[in-house]
């Protein structure tokens, strides 16, 4: 038998002998308290012994014995001998029980009918059973406010906005706890910090300080003077547990978007002196100020030196803004005109920031400084970060210990950036300068001199190259980082469960990349939710772990990037969207026969395609699987889906790892260049124009067996095509998985470009992804081959 | 090393406590009712927490948290209070008299250690 | 011992609880210049962070403590700024 159990039959020997002597002498003389304060102990006992262990029967029925003789110890009811009675029947009853356990380790069988007479008996002079245990449970006198109350002004509003902006896109809510401990809550061993430190899922957590301190000659350091205000998003259950033994010092609000932002637009600023008086820890805050003034300062300079206009006083404009947030004090400057951002500066620099003693104004406030140690950054999407930082510091990193680490302003890193770009451009022209020397001067040795030191400057300026992207390289953690919140928060609104993981989360990229990336991860992971994992119970009648396995995943793969978004749910019926596609008019009716199921999969990045037959409220918000292609395809990436019916999807973007620099080849039509991204070219054939054929109304050409439709690139741009010639030069690419030739003129090399976007009369040309400059000083085209295969099967 | 003070009148309920703090690796001092409590704080005994039950003989758990209140060195020192779903009012009785929280019985290891872990910061 | 007191440098280690919070507040009253070294501090007593919040003693080593940096460091060194 175990220890325990032997320890309380023995135990239970002793009580019952007490209450069985006590209860006889108390019907003797039932005015005694101590006789009833012994009984009572008894019971009690017993009740609190019992729960050590399996026997509900024998908890309850000493529950009701207890209830009973707590009443009569309190007066509140006489002790008759119906009573007594009845207690001593609970007590036999008990000592029957008792010896079955000590043979069988459990109670007999009839337990629970013997003692269903008892308890009812034994609570009748009490009225009847007990209302529900769970009240007596519940919130135990934790105040829970509906709206937005006065103390929610102890946190900033910036962080309030994006707060509510959050919680807006998530339709969830958020739990806001006002702690004021009691003055000598020390005395009873609280310790608040140390109960705040405990709080599940803290965003945030504002220390209040005192309006006034007592002076140091009078203050008591025993007397509680500060407060908490908490932001988390743990449970209202979590928080009242947590806070379960000070209920009377703790406010607990649930609020959502709605409720933050009429508290954000409808309550009057705090008051100067207020401020003062509460720290919302912001490691920054400091920093971030003197970076401010230096804005401004630059920002009144430049104004002194002479007018400013147009797209520049909005860029300035925007800066002012940026500083005046982080100096606590936001102005909007959204189209203002000079006159008026000046005086803005003006009033910043004057009042709201008055300089520390012996701080130097303007340039000299911003060198690079030696970063501090590994602040916990917070996982702050770049994006706002760049925005909301004037100085920009999205490139932020954790320092390691031991190393130095320069916090380095994001546009001086572009600035290099571009310097790289031009030093690839400038390099280029040397070999046109090599075919120059040949061509033009004969002087072929000339020409290979000058391709040697070609090869020279290409080592160092890719080397370079690549020293800056490093430079701008961030772990995809920093995108995956906001998605443990979306996933928790999206999941429990649908009542499903989720178990999200990541792999690979120190795959990096470039900034800009993991910037775009964010949003196609959202609206993935969210369609996944949405539409892809099914509740617990259709899991369960599937036969499949309850919980939904979600995995955003990242590998790195040569220049580019992999990420996969892939669940465990019900998958993509590739039937189902034929159907769809179909009947929306997509597809043909032939199409829809000879569609195999993954390129049926594909369908649904088609735009005005969606499957689900309601559209949800979540994924739903206009934005499909064609948004998510597009904008992937616009960083020069492309989407894939594959899907097992019942087992999940995944999708995978590939993106290059750097938007910087793209790889082109130069070929020629008509006499003019144009580029064409590297990535999409397979092979350069040149083809006897005798071998070209002819199948169904298209030029086809066959290579190593496989018959490749051929289109005449000058004809698709409408230009002049000379279709003279013996040979055909083509340049085969794939395209969405689907391989055509080109016919171009002439082949040139491969350039390293910055590709910059259309502007001007260029930007309705859909065919074309940008502009680059070239070497020799001409401005290339770069097709965009969606696009243009696209109006190839248009025409055709 | 962290040393727990059980004051409880019951054989198997102090067994049952003391083994879950042992094998948490606390030492375990042990009174059998609130003035063997008072005696052992007297003698210098001098527990980082002190558990205690509501109902005992001789001396009950708030008089005793009263009382410990007033011992050297036991201003501070987190008090609990073993209580049942029904002694509601006890707890803020025992509050007032200096008490820190309080367990409801049948206290399990998980709601042990999880309490001691929040009223004593041993981070 | 969570308190290592000298004339007018302190440093406190590990679990600061109330305690301490007399013996602290004692030595901040008397030294001259204080200055406190928080870095193998894991936690401060409420009792004991708010009398470094009132007495504004120099902090000469930032905690290690991840709860301790984030959330009261900057208290701590902004109270410190704000001195004239």
């Amino acid at each position: 038998m175990n220890p325990l159990l032997a320890q309380f039959l023995a135990e239970a020997n002793d009580l019952l002998a007490s209450v069985d002597a006590g209860l006889l002498q108390l019907e003797r003389d039932p005015g005694d308290p101590e006789l009833v304060n012994q009984v009572f102990r008894a019971a009690h006992t017993f009740k609190g012994s019992s729960g050590l262990f399996d026997f509900p029967e024998l908890t309850r029925l000493t529950h009701a014995a207890e209830d009973l003789l707590e009443a009569v110890r309190g007066g509140r009811l006489p002790l008759d001998s119906a009573m007594a009675d009845d207690l001593l029947a609970t007590f036999d009853l008990i000592r029957g029980w008792l010896a079955h356990v000590t043979t069988h380790e459990r109670l007999p069988s009839g337990a629970g009918t013997d003692a269903a007479g008892l308890i009812t008996r034994l609570r009748a002079p009490l009225g009847g059973e007990p209302r529900a245990a769970v009240q007596a449970s519940s919130t135990g006198g934790i105040t829970t406010i509906g709206g937005a109350p006065d103390w929610l002004a102890w946190f900033d509003a910036e962080w309030l906005t994006a707060t509510a902006s959050w919680l807006d896109i998530t339709s969830s809510t958020m739990r806001f706890v006002r702690y004021v401990p009691e003055a000598d809550c020390f005395f009873r061993a609280e310790d608040p910090i140390h109960l705040v430190r405990q709080v599940p899922a803290l965003d945030r957590l504002g220390i209040v300080q005192p309006a006034t301190w007592p002076e140091p000659g009078e203050y008591d350091e025993y007397v509680c003077l500060l407060s908490f205000v908490i932001a988390t998003r743990a449970a209202i259950g979590e928080l009242e547990h947590l806070f379960r033994y000070v209920p009377e010092q703790v406010q607990i609000v649930e609020l959502d978007a709605g409720a933050i932002t009429r508290h954000v637009s409808g309550e009057p600023p705090l008051k100067a002196e207020e401020r003062v008086t509460v720290v919302v820890a912001e490691v920054r805050d400091s920093e971030q100020a003197a970076d401010a003034r230096a804005v401004l300062h630059a920002a009144r300079r430049t104004f002194e030196l002479h007018p400013v206009e147009g797209a520049h006083l909005r860029s300035v404009a925007r800066a002012v803004s940026a500083a005046a947030r982080a100096l606590g004090v936001p102005k909007d400057l959204t189209d203002a005109d000079q006159p008026r951002v000046r005086e803005a500066v003006d009033f910043l620099l004057a009042e709201a920031t008055p300089a520390p003693l012996g701080a130097a104004p303007a340039a000299t406030a911003v060198p690079i400084t030696p970063a501090e140690p590994a602040e916990p950054a917070e996982p702050a999407e770049p994006a706002e970060a760049a925005e909301a930082e004037p100085s920009g510091r999205a490139d932020e990193h954790g320092g390691q210990v031991g190393t130095r680490v320069l916090k380095v302003d994001q546009e001086k890193v572009d600035r290099l950036m571009e310097l790289v770009g031009e030093l690839n451009v400038a390099k280029n022209g040397l070999t046109f300068l090599a075919d120059a020397a040949e061509e033009e001067f004969g002087s072929r040795v000339l020409s290979r001199r000058i391709k040697d030191q070609y090869a020279g400057l290409h080592r160092i300026a890719e080397e370079l190259q690549s020293g800056v992207m490093d430079i701008r390289m961030l772990p995809i953690s920093v995108a995956f980082g906001r998605f443990p919140r979306l996933v928790r928060d999206l999941s429990r609104r649908l009542g499903k469960t989720v178990e999200l993981h990541t792999e690979g989360d120190d795959t990096m990229a470039d900034k800009d990349v993991i910037e775009a990336l964010v949003d196609p991860l959202v609206h993935l992971v969210r369609n996944s939710l949405d539409h892809g994992i099914e509740t617990a119970e259709q899991r369960q009648a599937a036969g499949k772990n309850p919980a939904a396995r979600l995995t955003l995943a990242a590998v790195a793969d040569g220049d580019a990037v992999l990420v996969e978004v892939s669940d465990d749910g019900r998958g993509v019926d590739p039937e189902r969207v034929r159907r769809t596609a179909y009947e929306k008019g997509l597809i043909s009716e032939d199409q829809r026969e000879s569609l195999s199921d993954s390129e049926a999969i594909d369908l649904v990045f088609r735009p005005g395609f969606s499957t689900a037959e309601e559209i949800s409220d979540l994924s739903g918000r206009g934005v499909g699987m064609d948004a998510v292609r597009a904008s992937v395809e616009k960083l020069g990436g492309t989407v894939t889906m594959r899907s097992k019916l019942g087992q999940g999807a995944s999708t995978r973007l590939r993106l290059p790892l750097s938007m910087a620099v793209t790889q082109v080849m130069v070929v020629s039509v008509a006499g003019q260049r144009f580029g064409i991204p590297v990535d999409l070219v397979v092979e350069t054939v040149r083809v006897p124009a005798a071998e070209m054929g002819r199948v169904l109304h298209q030029d086809v050409v066959v290579l190593r067996g496989d018959v490749v439709p051929v289109l005449d690139l000058a004809r698709l741009l409408e230009m002049p095509s000379r279709d003279e010639g013996a040979d055909r030069a083509i340049l085969v690419v794939t395209v969405n998985g689907q391989r055509a030739g080109l016919i171009v003129e002439q082949f040139h090399r491969e350039v390293d470009v910055i590709l910059k976007p259309m502007e001007g009369l260029l930007a309705y040309a859909d065919e074309f992804s940008g502009t680059a400059l070239l070497g020799d000083g001409l401005v290339l085209l770069v097709l965009n081959m969606k696009e243009v295969l696209g109006l190839a099967a248009r025409t055709a | 090393m962290t040393t727990v003070m059980l004051v409880e009148d019951s054989a198997t309920m102090l067994m049952s406590l003391q083994s879950i703090l042992t094998k948490a690796g606390y030492d375990v001092e042990t009174a059998g009712h609130g003035q063997e409590a008072l005696d052992k704080l007297g003698k210098g005994v001098k527990p980082n927490l002190i558990i205690s039950d509501v109902n005992m003989p001789q001396m009950d758990g708030i008089t005793f948290t009263r009382e410990a209140r007033k011992a050297p060195g036991m201003r501070f020192t987190p008090i609990l209070m073993l209580t049942t779903e029904s002694d509601q009012a006890k707890r803020t009785e025992a509050k007032n008299a200096g008490a820190t929280g309080w367990l409801v019985k049948p206290v399990g290891p998980d709601q042990l250690l999880g309490v001691i872990k929040q009223v004593l910061p041993e981070i | 011992m969570p308190l290592e007191l000298h004339d007018d440098t302190a440093t406190l280690v590990g679990v600061v609880t109330v305690d301490e919070v007399e013996q602290l507040v004692g030595w901040l009253r008397a030294a001259r210049k204080p200055k406190v070294s928080l870095r193998r501090c894991n936690h401060l007593h409420t009792g004991a962070l708010q009398a470094l919040l009132l007495f504004k003693p120099k902090i000469s080593a930032a905690p290690n403590n991840a709860f301790l940096a984030a959330q009261v460091l900057p208290l701590l060194d902004s109270s410190q700024r704000n001195r004239r």
